[in-house]
């Protein structure tokens, strides 16, 4: 189960070498499956990364938070419906890419 | 529907209090404002920009007047949409021709503190006088969410009170508490930067640690919510239960509507028959016969209609349907190149392209919101409904094909059209404008709850009064003008057709009939073109004008469905719809986009493209039919 999740964020590590290798982002975390979050990354290549992480930690996705993944779109697994504290906020694969987490 | 009304909100000298709900999205603001205010209420929209400005009046037990506004709802005051941008700038003062509030009432659901508590603590530091509003702590209670708000109370430093939005008496405690606060030496609020004085981390710990010692969850009774969630949102089932619901949506405005709009055709024909022997032969009486009750009664008559389809586009927003729409569609609009966002403008274009490409400002990107106002017109507004049900009604017969009605099939048929038409047309444009980075979606999908019928009565209310004031005012106007147009000057000695084929319409109509020929409208039919430009809805008075003129007779008041019926070909009818599905839109569409985008170039891309879809659509339409059909 691990095992998969991190193989499945292999490239997405390769983008954030400072990471520990149990780390993952959030578009990875399988449908059902909770993880806590650790970090925001800061900013994105368009430019716009900044603005989302400080909205997705006022919705609540900050750094010690407990979430979890309820449903997935199809096709093409986005966008992502995620729990957090007693929201449910879709997001899409970028997004939740942003979304640094530990898987449990 | 009709364009949103233009009045600027009038500057009234702040004597009353003012007082702002402020809350986030789905916590039950709006429902406390009609709470409040009960119909007190006054809609129009801020300064300068499109957004809706509510407003409203009440007076507290202690004989206080208050006016109290209803601020967009915002989940931080650093504002990611122009939604946000006016309810910061209005709490903050910052807004000409507004005064900043003289109290705030942060609404906020008890069953989503965790996520609306951190507004309350960004807003306080604003400094001015607060009341938190703890709304749905029915629901609450239910869930065995324990909320101390005495202890809230004095953790925030602001009075807490229980309200329940949705049931009457609901707001006693708030009027209570707000009877105590005094008011008249305000002082204004602080700049903006102090909301950035304390990180958004730091915020959401105090959010954690208030939450910690004032909230007990008993017990976390299984979640109805998610439960519902997995049938809804699942890749097989959901898509099913959304086609299902539009189904249901447009079968009910045929099959539900029938009883009501007899009972207003009935109604007009009375007057119509009552005027008609009343009066003496004349201009008089073909002017209030043929011209008002023909034409105007051609569109009251589809009064319940609208009304139907707004019954279920209310209730689904208020239940919390849509947004899982939205959810659902998402990589559909993603492919095309739209944004998730662009799914409510789009739904609200239904109603009237006006509103739509209005809220087309959430979109934060320019590209985006430019392709979303683009195909926003090819959502079917409710003024197409009457040309359709009327064409629908006169020439496609009323059989169940297996469960469904035909009626019900073919109105579906002209709405996936236009949808699909909007998707291939957001597909070129993205390929036109080149692609870019991709947009956030950030869509909260909010607890589902039983619609409330006290707001869905009030939304109702407001639509009918729309729709009538439309009636009684532009189409009215346009319908006397067509009348005059198609009367004067009358038939020359020995005229072989009816007079208005001499009358001035008369004339246009023919003259135009040399484009529409080929696509197989007649000259009554281009006559009624020209004022559906103004109103689409217009067209269907305008024929009826037209056709009680060409038939010359008191028998004809409003029973334009069979005369159309005799008079045009069943590929013409065809055709008729398929121009419609694209019709060039109405010029207040038009001046709404110009005003929007700040150039005439997109008002005449639009109208442009939209006529050249509209010709070849017909031209396909009558050539195929008359091929298959023979004529």
């Amino acid at each position: 189960m691990w095992l998969s999740v991190s193989q499945q964020s292999r490239t997405v590590q390769e983008d954030h070498m400072t990471l520990a290798p149990t780390l993952t982002t959030l578009d990875t975390l399988p449908v059902g499956k909770s993880a806590t979050v650790i970090h925001l990354a800061p900013a994105a290549s368009n430019g716009q990364g900044a603005d989302v992480s400080r909205r997705l930690m006022e919705l609540g996705f900050v750094p010690g938070e407990r979430i979890r993944v309820l449903k997935r779109g199809v096709p093409g697994g986005e966008p992502i419906a995620v729990k957090v504290g007693q929201s449910t906020f879709a997001l899409r694969r970028f997004e939740a890419a942003l979304i640094s987490i530990k898987p449990e | 529907m009709g364009a949103a009304e233009q009045v600027h909100a009038p500057v009234q000298p702040a004597l009353t209090p003012l007082v702002a709900l402020l809350g986030n999205p789905n916590c039950g603001k709006t429902a406390l404002f009609n709470r409040l205010t009960g119909s007190r209420q006054k809609v129009a929209n801020y300064a300068g920009v499109t957004i809706e400005r509510k407003e409203g009046t009440f007076t507290s037990p202690a004989g206080t007047p208050f006016r109290v506004l209803d601020l967009p709802g915002a989940y931080s005051l650093s504002a990611h949409t122009p939604d946000e941008a006016i309810t910061r700038d209005v709490v903050a003062g910052l807004r000409a021709g507004e005064s900043a509030p003289d109290a705030v009432i942060c609404v906020v659901s008890a069953v989503n503190l965790r996520l609306n508590l951190r507004l309350v603590l960004e807003i306080q530091r604003l400094g001015l006088p607060m009341i938190m509003a703890l709304n749905m702590v029915d629901v609450a209670k239910k869930r065995g969410i324990v909320i101390d708000t005495v202890r809230m109370a004095q953790e925030l430093g602001m009075p807490v009170v229980e309200t329940v939005a949705v049931q009457a008496g609901g707001e006693k405690e708030l009027l209570r508490v707000l009877d105590k606060m005094p008011f008249g030496d305000t002082t204004p609020p602080f700049p903006l930067s102090v909301i950035d004085a304390v990180s958004v981390e730091e915020t959401q710990r105090e959010v954690r640690r208030i939450l910690d010692v004032c909230t007990s969850h008993e017990s976390d009774i299984g979640n109805l919510t998610e439960q519902i969630d997995q049938v809804v949102l699942h890749p097989l089932a959901g898509p099913l239960i959304l086609a299902a619901i539009m189904f249901l949506v447009f079968q009910a405005v045929f099959s539900w509507a029938a009883v009501p709009m007899d009972m207003i055709k009935n109604g007009v024909e009375a007057v119509g028959g009552w005027l008609g022997t009343g009066l003496s032969e004349g201009p008089l009486r073909s002017l209030l016969v043929e011209g008002i009750m023909g034409g105007v009664g051609s569109v009251l008559v589809f009064l319940p209609q609208i009304l139907i389809l707004f019954f279920f586009i209310l209730v689904l927003e208020d239940c919390g349907y849509l947004p899982r729409a939205a959810f659902l569609l998402d990589r559909l609009m993603g492919r095309v190149g739209l944004s998730g966002r662009a799914f409510i403008p789009l739904l609200s274009s239904f109603a009237c392209a006006i509103p739509g490409v209005m809220a087309a400002r959430t979109i934060q990107n320019p590209r985006d919101r430019l392709i979303t106002i683009m195909i926003a017109p090819l959502m079917t507004c409710s003024a197409r409904l009457p040309v359709y049900a009327l064409i629908i009604a006169a020439f496609i017969p009323s059989r169940d094909v297996g469960i469904f009605n035909l009626q019900g099939l073919v109105l579906f048929v002209l709405y996936a059209a236009g949808i699909l038409s909007a998707m291939a047309v957001a597909w070129i444009f993205q390929r036109i404008m080149g692609s870019h980075g991709q947009q956030p979606l950030m869509l909260e999908l909010p607890s589902y709850h039983w619609p409330h019928l006290r707001n869905l009565a009030l939304g109702l209310w407001e639509r009918a009064r729309i729709f009538m004031t439309r009636v009684g005012t532009t189409i009215l106007v346009l319908m006397i003008l067509v009348w005059f147009l198609s009367s004067f000057p009358g038939a020359p000695e020995g005229a072989t057709h009816p007079p208005i084929y001499y009358s001035v319409a008369g004339m246009i109509g023919r003259a135009l009939s040399v484009i529409f020929e080929p696509i197989g409208f007649g000259w009554q039919i281009c006559i009624a073109l020209v004022p559906g430009m103004a109103a689409r809805e217009v067209a269907v008075g305008a024929l009826g004008t037209v056709y009680a003129l060409s038939a010359g007779g008191a028998d004809v008041a409003t029973s334009l469905a069979p005369l159309i019926a005799k008079s045009w070909s069943l590929a013409t009818a065809l055709s008729l719809l398929a121009w419609y599905v694209f019709a060039p839109q109405c010029l207040s569409t038009l001046s709404v986009v110009k005003r929007e985008t700040g150039t005439l170039r997109y008002p005449l891309i639009m109208a442009a493209y939209m006529f050249a879809l509209a010709y070849i659509a017909s031209f396909i339409t009558y050539r195929v039919a008359l091929a298959t059909l023979g004529g």
